[in-house]
């Protein structure tokens, strides 16, 4: 009986985001049955997205065993072929297409009512390292705990910002944190809930060994524009859809869970003739007071250095666009000059960027995209011979989070828009010179 | 005779306690937990130094500010019994009170005690 009213409910599912994986997993908060969840421990399905990399292995291992049983791992897979880290790794992951959430629930179905036996472990249960003291009750020994507890050093100390010295934290953050970009690792000093030394740990994207090359999974229509015409109308509802979708993306960092899966309802609907619905979503988050307080004067930026929208966002009136002899006649500006450079401003950048772009898909009609050097993509400028834009945001991150409270880290960490396979294929976009993947 | 009963009642109320108890310390115990499964969640990381550490609790200005005043507020109590007898005079008394009272606040909030440490 029990297991039958537990099958009925939505099934807990941790996503683990592979090469390739982020267009599979923009979606899964609007999928049927399932219910997105922040930890392993509450997850009842491991869903791993794309094509496993050797320095996602471990990561990926670990969060298997901190899933509580009764437990499965289903592996949405991109393409035919084999993945064989992923075989070796968990023999028993279940190989499923790509968006299949039925599929998920089924699987996870049969595991609760018991048709499915729930998956061992992964890794060999051995403690670090055994604590225990000098004497007969494991007491005692030297320092304050008498002993090396569950083989980790206490915390150092450090000065702290209210001149006191105190305990600092240090840990490494990632590859998949729900509050973090797929595939972004930051090692952390923490002091409390403040950030005081903030390192960007090694892209698990970026190909090593072995691993097959990076794809920029969700910009195929950039990267083929390098090469080959595009509609410039599709150009530009891609977009639109990508600025409402990352609006999508602060309202659920927020909180806000309901609203942003109508917003992004909206994002993965729109079309060139959208301009209307994003115009009222634009006048009715403008009344949205919370999202404005939870987002003003936090990640302030400078001007330098920041490209796309986050730059424009912050004065500079600098876009591709302008350049670009296809958009010629249409009538493009770009959208700067508010020096909004806080993490709000980013939210209204991308709402009156949403809008703009469609503007510009209905003006552009059936025109199509000559090939070009440098293209305008989702998050700045793309080209053969510069880094992409995240690749230039994360040499700047380090030093914009410091200091900051957690919260507020996390918040400007969204606002950012970071996109670790975008920063992964910086090296492939580049030793190809500009003869992509599609 | 009932005093008898009603000890027998707590004496075995105790001992059934102290049973279940032991009982479901032992069952808890069995629900093994790995080294893993201890960890706290940091999605995929590790954490490097213990987490037994001192941390600043920030907002201890204003909790030592909020406890002040609160102790203030003991002494309006004795002058609820008071203010039935006095009247007016006890109310215009209790007012000076906290004007004074007012005039701290005034002066934590200009030294700043009541911002975000």
């Amino acid at each position: 009986m029990l297991p039958r009213l537990a099958a009925g409910a939505d099934v807990a599912v941790f996503p683990f985001v592979a090469a390739g994986g982020r267009d599979a997993v923009a979606n899964l908060h609007l999928a049927r049955g399932l219910r997105v969840v922040e930890t392993p421990r509450a997850a009842t399905v491991l869903l791993v997205i794309g094509r496993l990399t050797r320095a996602l292995l471990e990561p990926l291992l670990r969060i298997h065993d901190q899933m509580a049983a009764p437990r499965v791992t289903a592996h949405w897979v991109l393409d035919d072929g084999p993945d064989p880290l992923m075989v070796a790794a968990l023999p028993t992951a279940l190989r499923l297409p790509a968006g299949d959430a039925m599929a998920v629930r089924s699987v996870a179905v049969e595991l609760i009512i018991g048709g499915r036996p729930s998956e061992p472990a992964a890794l060999t249960d051995v403690e670090p390292a055994v604590w225990r003291g000098v004497g007969p009750y494991g007491q005692g020994g030297t320092g304050m705990t008498g002993g090396v507890p569950y083989g980790r050093p206490l915390p150092g100390w450090a000065e702290d910002r209210d001149g006191l010295k105190l305990d600092q934290l240090q840990l490494r953050l990632g590859p998949a944190y729900p509050g973090l970009p797929p595939g972004l690792v930051l090692d952390l000093h923490m002091q409390g809930d403040i950030l005081q030394d903030v390192g960007i740990g090694p892209n698990p994207f970026l190909a090593g060994p072995g691993d097959p090359p990076a794809v920029m999974a969700d910009a195929k229509a950039f990267t083929r524009a390098f090469s080959a015409p595009v509609p410039v109308a599709e150009l530009e509802v891609l977009r639109a859809r990508h600025n409402v979708a990352r609006v999508a993306a602060m309202l659920r960092h927020l909180g806000l869970t309901a609203e942003s899966e109508r917003v992004l309802r909206l994002a993965t609907q729109l079309g060139a003739g959208d301009i209307d619905a994003v115009r009222r979503l634009a006048g009715e988050l403008r009344r949205r007071r919370s999202l404005w307080w939870a987002t003003a004067d936090v990640g302030v930026v400078g001007i330098d250095g920041w490209v796309g929208p986050i730059g424009r966002a912050a004065g500079a009136a600098v876009d591709a666009r302008l350049d670009d002899p296809s958009y010629e006649g249409l009538g493009f500006e770009p959208i700067a000059g508010h020096g909004e450079a806080d993490s709000a401003g980013r939210v209204r950048q991308h709402l009156a960027e949403a809008l703009q772009a469609l503007e510009l898909a209905e003006r552009a009609g059936s025109r199509a995209h000559d090939p070009v050097a440098v293209i305008e993509g989702l998050r700045g400028p793309l080209a053969a011979d510069r880094p992409t834009p995240t690749a230039l945001h994360l040499a700047l991150l380090s030093s914009l989070l410091v200091d900051q409270e957690w919260g507020d880290a996390l918040t400007t960490i969204v606002s950012l828009d970071l996109d670790m396979e975008e920063a992964a294929f910086d090296t492939a976009l580049q030793s190809a010179g500009g003869e992509v993947a599609q | 005779m009932a005093a008898f009963g009603a000890a027998l009642v707590v004496v075995l109320a105790a001992g059934s306690a102290l049973v279940v108890t032991r009982w479901a310390g032992r069952a808890v115990d069995r629900a093994h937990l790995t080294a893993f499964e201890r960890d706290p969640f940091l999605g995929g990381g590790t954490i490097e130094t213990h987490a037994w550490g001192r941390f600043h609790v920030r907002y201890y200005s204003m909790a030592l500010l909020f406890l002040a005043f609160d102790m203030e507020m003991v002494f309006m109590y004795p002058w609820a019994k008071v203010f039935v007898g006095e009247g007016a005079i006890a109310l215009v008394e209790m007012l000076m009170f906290i004007g004074i009272l007012l005039l701290g606040i005034l002066y934590a909030w200009r030294e700043r005690a009541l911002e975000w440490a």
